[in-house]
């Protein structure tokens, strides 16, 4: 019984579930970026910050005027795997470095001082700075490896709209040390870039298991929560985890995130989240994922044939679901097998040690989706594996 | 513009290669006794003097032999065949006969040498001492060139030279401090590093160079302009003049066949327009004395700037400048590079989200509980696997496909529009009537009129007994009324019977759109 209030009430949540997996993807989203994306959102805020309040706990801000919206997405507690650096804005898309965070960071102090600057007087104050922080090393201009990370630095921040080349572009930088490029500076989105709850310059260094005091949240009540609280918090990182990872496995929940996911609220929650957010909810024995069909709300996709590492995976991902957990030798020997079987396909590994490259770069690709597990010398599938395994027609194709 | 200075090939060969110890002691024995005087030195005079220029170690007959060729083959020592002596075998006459002796190169690469070690060890300092004692010489100047005698011009003659060495003085100086004001301010790393143990003395020796430059900054202005004006003085005399009587003052020996006073009256006239350079150029341009101003004042700020942030970094402020500071040092001092991905995660959450794309066609016929392995897998691309590439077309395909969707979308929805349209005309009634008047219905229709009925059942009567509802798109209104009498109506539609309380109802249309039932109603 459709009517046209039905169909407007369609394309609404429509739009709402594609804002809130544009946002998924990247938290920072800027009108000088994506002008399509941000307007959406910005039409759209209002119940977008109430989705993301309700179901994980992250605070939306929408700051119409100045063109962007940034998600506050605290990251799920406990041990994170590394797989989300920071990317150079080039071709390479290499992660950052050490050096280039560092880097970034130092920026982001200095740009805070003044609304316009140049890339010259930016450099200056960073060497300044590098100079009397404590355990940060001097930062030299002169070098060429230097001005690269320090261009990349800024290059990211620029992505993120924190500074606007006025004139001049930062790449000059990296020939000429007296480069010319003039920035304004958009102090209040430097500072939204972080998501801690809690300041670092508060908070005790990261320790042995990583920087767990600064995504410390009051409003879940720390060691002493009471009973709402810490209902809310089950809740609320159970989603989280969901909205983030890849696959998420029950016997890595918690004990009160397991039983609120069994429970008949949870089970209606995760789906009334995953079905306003237009993703597909997987519910299996042994965990629940998310489909993004339309692939808005991640950074990479799997399987695709984005690059010779996901393609071998796949391959690889087949032999780890039909002969159960193997040595990571049988798999290096797999990928050699897969180079000598197409001489012309993946050149960078068509060289020596390219089988045991290319098997760690995949295995490197199903880690990220949690597809496999590197134990030791083993390497197992993991049960969502099994998504990908070869079917019926593929099997008489081959 | 004057090229850069070439240096003679090979002069300065002796500093570099494997033996430049024995090399340099050697050059030094000779200096030291061309200083005493003594010009040429035969191989036992050189290894005794060795011992004098610090060279301590055992050097065989051969080793010295051997660099004595080397620097003759190099231009920097002569030999001297000294014929007068007595000798009696091959040996002994190289050994007693054979003299060396610098040459004018040789000459020119050890001062080479020590004047570029002086400047390795010398420290920068900016004297106002240097720059009285030039405002006095000009003063002296003035004073002696209006006297004509000609017994005052070996005083002008000394008088210039003092001048010039000033000149060469503060030049050197001042390029030398700048250096190293420059380094202060360029090598913090280096220095912090060094200090930060110990803050106060890092502290120290910067308020330290900063009180220095202030200093010389004050006094420099005036003193630049005093010079200035006593240059001015003397340059009424007329340059030409005064050079010409130092020259005469100066008495230089006269060779036969060489015109010395030449390059001496150019050398004068040169080392004349770089004072006017510094204090004040004929050109009218900014003098260079100027410049330096303006670089220890940046210098100063520069400094302070740089205290500023020490006292800074140690009142920390929780401010978020302080944040990002106290980030840089955990990322700088994180173990590997995976902590600092996972740092950079949890203080900034800037990262993506990580999802699966492949679905299945239809999610909803796997119940959910069901163990991966047990459930179909979803359909990865068969290219996929054989040739390592996905069906490009389908993204092109969809995007056709989506502008089809949409047409038949709006083509549904307008059909869908126009049979709601039918049915509310076909419902609109000519004022109230009883439902039991509408008898036969086609089943769409009647769907409509339950959502109608329904509707207004949903609204509490008002006083009259009244119920009033409209359409959520706001174009029919229902007015409706509980029959008094109890009545039942039976309505017929192709798919079954409904029974239910015989309202009594008005259906009307409030859209634009005037269908005959409002144009009937109204």
């Amino acid at each position: 019984m459709s009517s046209l209030a039905n169909q407007l009430v369609r394309a609404e949540k429509e739009e709402i579930a594609r804002a809130i997996r544009t946002l998924l993807g990247r938290p920072l989203v800027s009108r000088h970026d994506d002008p399509a994306a941000f307007d959406l959102i910005r039409k759209r805020r209002g119940p977008l910050i109430q989705w993301f309040d309700y179901f994980c706990g992250w605070r939306l801000v929408v700051e119409p005027r100045q063109g962007y919206a940034r998600l506050v997405k605290t990251g799920p507690p406990g041990p994170r795997a590394a797989s989300r650096p920071a990317r150079r804005r080039r071709t390479t898309r290499a992660p950052f470095d050490r050096r280039r965070y560092t880097l970034l960071c130092l920026c982001s102090a200095e740009l805070l001082t003044s609304p316009v600057t140049t890339i010259g007087m930016l450099a200056r104050r960073v060497v300044q700075a590098a100079a009397v922080e404590p355990d940060v090393p001097a930062f030299d201009p002169v070098r060429n490896e230097e001005r690269a990370a320090f261009v990349d630095a800024v290059k990211l921040l620029e992505h993120y709209g924190a500074v606007t080349a006025m004139d001049g572009v930062t790449e000059a930088y990296l020939g000429d040390e007296d480069a010319k490029v003039l920035y304004r500076v958009d102090t209040t989105r430097v500072i939204r870039l972080l998501a801690a709850p809690v300041p670092p310059s508060g908070a005790r260094p990261p320790g042995e298991d990583g920087p767990a005091e600064l995504t410390a949240e009051a409003r879940y009540g720390g060691d002493e929560p009471t009973g709402t609280q810490r209902a809310l918090w089950a809740r609320h990182s159970l989603i989280r985890r969901l909205l983030d990872e890849p696959v998420v496995y029950r016997d890595e929940l918690t004990p009160a995130q397991s039983a609120y996911a069994a429970s008949l609220t949870g089970c209606r929650l995760l789906r009334r989240a995953a079905e306003e957010a237009g993703f597909v909810l997987e519910e299996r024995a042994e965990g629940l994922l998310l489909v993004d069909p339309d692939a808005i709300a991640t950074d990479t996709r799997f399987p695709d044939d984005g690059s010779h590492a996901k393609v071998a995976a796949l391959l690889m991902l087949d032999l780890l679901v039909t002969s159960g957990p193997v040595t990571a030798g049988r798999l290096d020997a797999e990928a050699a097998r897969l180079l000598r079987r197409f001489p012309q396909w993946a050149r960078a590994y068509q060289s020596d040690g390219g089988g045991p490259r290319l098997a760690a770069d995949a295995l490197e690709v199903l880690t990220q989706f949690g597809l496999a597990r590197r134990s030791g010398d083993q390497v197992a599938a993991l049960p969502a594996a099994a998504r990908y395994r070869v079917g019926r027609a593929v099997q008489e194709d081959s | 513009m004057a090229e850069p200075p070439r240096v003679p090939p090979e002069m300065f060969r002796f500093t570099s290669t494997e033996r430049a110890d024995l090399h340099t002691a050697v050059l030094h024995a000779f200096g030291e006794a061309g200083e005493r005087l003594v010009t040429a030195l035969t191989v036992d005079e050189v290894r005794e003097r060795l011992r004098s220029a610090g060279w301590y170690a055992p050097v065989s007959e051969q080793d010295l032999a051997g660099t004595l060729k080397q620097l003759a083959g190099w231009g920097l020592l002569d030999v001297i065949f000294n014929h007068a002596g007595s000798f009696a075998t091959a040996e002994e006459y190289e050994r007693r006969n054979l003299q060396y002796a610098l040459t004018r190169r040789g000459e020119a690469a050890l001062t080479g040498m020590r004047h570029a070690m002086a400047a390795l060890s010398s420290v920068g300092a900016l004297q106002t001492a240097v720059l009285d004692a030039l405002a006095d010489r000009l003063e002296e100047l003035d004073r002696l060139l209006r006297d004509p005698d000609p017994g005052r011009n070996r005083r002008i003659f000394t008088c210039l030279r003092e001048l010039e060495g000033h000149l060469d003085g503060l030049r050197a100086d001042i390029r030398g401090f700048n250096g190293e004001l420059q380094r202060l301010l360029r090598v913090e790393g280096a220095d912090v590093a060094a200090f930060h143990a110990d803050l106060a003395t890092f502290h120290e020796v910067k308020a330290a160079t900063v009180a220095y430059l202030q200093e010389f900054v004050t006094s420099l202005e005036r003193r630049g302009e005093t010079i200035a004006a006593a240059l001015e003085a003397v340059a009424g005399h007329g340059a030409g003049v005064l050079h010409a009587r130092a020259l005469d003052g100066a008495d230089l020996p006269r060779m036969p066949g060489t015109d010395q006073a030449t390059a001496w009256l150019a050398a004068r006239a040169a080392r004349w327009e770089a004072l006017r350079a510094w204090f004040a150029p004929e050109d009218g341009s900014a003098p260079r004395v100027r410049r330096l101003h303006d670089v220890a004042r940046r210098a100063i700020v520069s400094l302070l700037q740089v205290l500023d942030r020490i006292t800074d970094s140690r009142r920390r402020s929780s401010s978020a400048a302080a944040d990002f500071r106290t980030l840089a040092r955990w990322f700088a001092t994180a173990p590997g590079e995976d902590d600092a991905h996972r740092l950079w995660d949890a203080a900034f959450g800037l990262g993506s989200a990580r999802h699966a794309h492949l679905g299945h066609a239809d999610a909803e016929l796997i119940p959910a509980g069901v163990p991966w392995a047990e459930a179909e897998p979803v359909e990865v691309s068969a290219l996929l696997r054989s040739r390592g590439r996905t069906e490009r077309m389908g993204r092109t395909g969809k995007v056709r496909d989506v502008a089809a969707l949409k047409a038949g979308r709006r083509k549904r929805a307008e059909q869908e529009r126009a049979e709601l349209e039918a049915a509310w005309s076909a419902l609109a009634t000519t004022g109230a009537m009883r439902l039991s008047q509408l008898g036969k219905l086609d089943h769409d229709t009647f769907g409509r009129l339950l959502d109608l009925l329904g509707r207004a059942l949903a609204e509490r009567p008002d006083s009259t007994g009244f119920r009033r509802a409209v359409t959520s798109d706001g174009r029919v209104e229902i007015v409706l009324r509980t029959p008094e009498d109890g009545a039942v109506a039976v309505l017929r539609t192709p798919e079954g019977w409904f029974r239910g309380p015989d309202y009594l109802i008005d259906v009307r249309t409030l859209g634009e759109t005037g269908l005959h039932g409002r144009a009937a109603g109204a």
